[in-house]
């Protein structure tokens, strides 16, 4: 009796209101215990990607300029889709950027996956090798850029010196215009292949032994080894190097503007190289913002085709 | 001696040496500033950079102001400016330094202050160069000049491009000094032979490389971008037969006296090819004078000198396009940095530091510099030939739209120096470019009649 009209007592009601409330909480701050530690981070990432993305679609419809030290917006939208179709030069370099991206991206997944497979399949001094193979990544893109300016130079170069050795005459690697992409190119495999190396030689070393052993015992040869048995294992290391490299190849412009300026004419202007003189020579903010749009919009499209395209030939 | 008499012998001999280093210090002080608060400079690392260190060394030492210099290569120097300015916060420079072809998107966009408000006495001593009145802005003629316009700055070099030619060499072979690009040619047949020796180079690089050099030919021959910019008359004549004569004359000196690779020659290049010496005529700024000189990075030590540029033809005029710089002091400086960088342009432009610039390898603005004695010295023969240059100096493309002008005049050159497009074709187009870039930012622009292709 006395313990009921304890627990009656409105000092007990609200001890156990409370108590209910208290558990009410707790329950809900567990089922929603994810929203509140990914939350913050997901609003920051969310501000960090979303907040550029919009100040860059709003700048693409707008031409800037600047008057008493303050900006000037003026919503131009069709004046930039004008400027952006009668750009002559951006289709230049999109097309060299295409041609850049394919040959360079196709020669770098190849090397790099024959290397990863015969460094994978060495049993000594596999480190070391792994090691002098990545230092080209390793290296600062000026002093990539310098250096092979030196190497190609016309009259001083490494390379032509050892062309006019065995009596070849010296190629004018930089300036020809049949020569100059493919230079750059060149730059980019040495530069590149390593790191496509390296992302595969970690998938290579992952490999179940015991599959592999498998197919020896029941004698297969070595190509089929490869083709048949690593190669499909390997497709998701694959796929992300490739994925990396299109978007790196699609954003190429150090190489480019250290060893030629997109130079002679326009046989290695490229996107990023166009973007960088609207944008920040030229200083036309609102046009460089809608090409910095259109350069994102033929990157995705480039990497669906190629999805795309890599999907059917993996049905065949 | 006795002791009394070598006491007076001591005494003399310490107030003749007070005296004789009083005259010294007196002889080598320079204007006094007063105290002032430390100030920013935003410098580029250009090859006469090392003259402007020697200098700002010399101030801080004789006025005892700090001086920071943020050294910049000169591809991030229009973006640093730019970033310092437009912050919304203060400049991190109280002084930047601006090259003349950026300067009007600077003025224009009111990011300068004009310097008469900071100080309302200051002036530009009578002896500076004018150098095409590019530290001045009319804001209602949108336009650089000193007749109508506020002085938004002070030039810290007067660049121009001189004729440099191996010396040794001419008098071996018995050649004359070119006086026209015909004479260049001539001499080229002389001293033409690839591998080993380059007849004229000049920079073939597309951008800003081509164009620059290009202008000695362009304003020589009389042709010119536009009409009456000044004025506002923006009607395009970038391919006027003039024009074609002088791209014409560019691309048969190319032909002849170039390297193959002359389409992408730089002015890197062009040093490195006369330091090692292959170079046997070439037109180079006259900045880079002193590379030629450098025992440790040239073999062409003392036999390199300097002329007037060639000319279209004997009675013709000097084509000599000015590429200045400007130091102007943001509007959103400290009013401590303003004055520390309105002190600083008074030592700077004195004649004993112009002097001391000169001196320590920066190429002075100052006319009665030129005219002192260091002209007689080996170390500055280039002076004579500056001097005879510079009364005919320009500010080419001086409007705010340079910028996407010089891209467009850059890129054409470039395409007919390496065969994608003839002369005439490479004019026309390069005036199509002119005219949509006038026609998008509102000029009144018009058309010449089209160079048959």
């Amino acid at each position: 009796m006395t313990r009921s009209a304890d627990a009656e007592s409105p000092a007990a009601i609200e001890a156990g209101f409370h108590l209910k409330h208290k558990a009410g909480l707790v329950d809900f701050i567990d089922r929603h215990f994810k929203w509140f530690t990914l939350g913050p981070a997901a609003l920051l990432l969310l501000f960090l990607t979303a907040y550029p993305l919009i100040d860059l679609f709003a700048m693409s419809v707008h031409t800037i300029s600047f008057s008493q030290a303050k900006e000037i917006w003026t919503f131009t939208p069709l004046a930039n889709l004008r400027d952006l179709f009668s750009d002559d030069i951006f289709a230049i370099a999109l097309w060299n950027t295409l041609v850049f991206a394919v040959i360079s991206v196709s020669v770098e997944m190849v090397l790099g996956l024959a290397l990863a497979i015969l460094v994978a399949s060495v049993t000594a001094g596999k480190g070391l090798i792994r090691t002098i193979l990545i230092v080209p990544i390793l290296m600062p893109p000026v002093a990539i850029g310098s250096m092979w300016k030196l190497m190609f130079n016309l009259d001083f170069g490494v390379i032509n010196q050892a062309l006019m050795v065995v009596g070849l005459q010296p190629v004018d690697w930089l300036g020809s215009l049949s020569v100059a992409l493919f230079s750059i190119i060149i730059v980019d495999i040495w530069h590149w292949t390593p790191f496509v190396f390296l992302i595969l030689f970690a998938a290579a070393e992952g490999l179940p032994k015991e599959v592999i052993e498998a197919a020896r015992i029941d004698g297969a040869r070595n190509r089929d080894l490869v083709f048949k048995i690593i190669v499909p294992l390997m497709k998701p290391a694959i796929a992300v190097a490739l994925l990396f490299r299109v978007i790196l190849a699609f954003k190429v412009f150090d190489e480019v503007f250290l060893l030629t300026s997109g130079g002679p004419g326009t046989s290695t202007e490229v996107v990023s190289l166009h973007l960088y003189k609207v944008f920040f020579e030229e200083n036309q903010i609102g046009y460089g913002a809608l090409l910095s749009l259109a350069i994102i919009a033929a990157t995705i499209a480039f990497l669906w085709v190629g999805q795309r395209a890599a999907t059917a030939v993996g049905r065949r | 001696m006795k002791p009394r008499y070598f006491g007076r012998t001591l005494l003399g001999v310490a107030v003749g040496t007070f005296l004789a280093t009083g005259q010294v210090l007196a002889d080598e002080s320079f204007l006094d500033v007063g105290k002032q608060a430390p100030i920013t400079i935003l410098i580029n690392a250009s090859p006469w950079y090392d003259g402007f260190e020697n200098v700002v060394d010399l101030y801080q030492k004789q006025t005892g102001n700090k001086v920071n210099l943020e050294v910049t290569p000169f591809p991030g120097m229009l973006q640093k400016g730019r970033d310092a300015v437009r912050n919304p916060g203060a400049s991190p420079y109280d002084l930047i330094n601006i090259n003349s072809t950026w300067t009007i998107e600077f003025y224009s966009g009111g990011f300068l202050e004009p310097l008469k408000e900071i100080d309302p006495d200051f002036k530009l001593p009578d002896q500076v160069y004018a150098l095409g009145d590019a530290h001045c802005w009319d804001a209602a003629k949108q336009f650089r000049t000193c007749k109508t316009g506020k002085l938004m700055g002070f030039p810290p070099n007067g660049n121009v491009e001189l004729l440099y030619y191996r010396s040794d060499v001419f008098k071996q072979k018995g050649l004359k000094v070119p006086k026209t690009f015909d004479d260049v040619i001539a001499n080229c047949k002389v001293l033409q032979n690839p591998p080993k020796s380059y007849g004229y180079l000049q920079r073939g690089e597309k951008g800003d490389s081509i164009y620059y050099d290009w202008m000695a030919y362009m304003l020589s021959y009389g042709a010119s971008g536009v009409r009456d910019a000044e004025n506002g008359d923006f009607t395009v004549t970038i391919n006027s037969p003039q024009a074609k004569a002088a791209l014409d004359k560019f691309l048969q000196v190319s032909h002849a006296c170039a390297p193959s690779n002359a389409g992408t020659l730089s002015q890197g290049d062009l040093i490195q090819l006369i330091q090692t010496g292959k170079g046997m005529q070439a037109q180079a700024v006259v900045a880079s004078f002193p590379n030629f000189d450098n025992p440790q990075k040239s073999a062409v030590v003392g036999k390199m000198d300097a002329a007037v540029l060639p000319l279209a033809k004997p009675d013709a005029k000097p084509g000599v396009a000015i590429g200045s710089w400007v130091f102007g002091i943001p509007k959103n400086a400290s009013d401590a940095g303003k004055k520390g960088a309105i002190a600083f342009a008074k030592w700077f432009l004195t004649y004993k530091a112009q002097y001391a610039y000169a001196v320590g390898g920066g190429i002075p603005v100052r006319k009665d510099v030129f005219d002192s004695d260091l002209k007689q010295k080996s170390k500055f023969r280039w002076m004579q030939a500056y001097e005879d240059e510079i009364p005919y100096g320009k500010q080419v493309f001086g409007y705010a739209e340079s910028a996407e002008v010089t891209n467009a005049l850059g890129l054409r050159l470039n395409q007919a120096l390496i065969g994608q497009l003839s002369s005439a074709q490479a004019l026309n187009k390069a005036a199509d470019d002119f005219y949509g870039i006038f026609k998008k930012h509102g000029r009144k622009t018009g058309r010449i009649a089209a160079l048959p292709e």
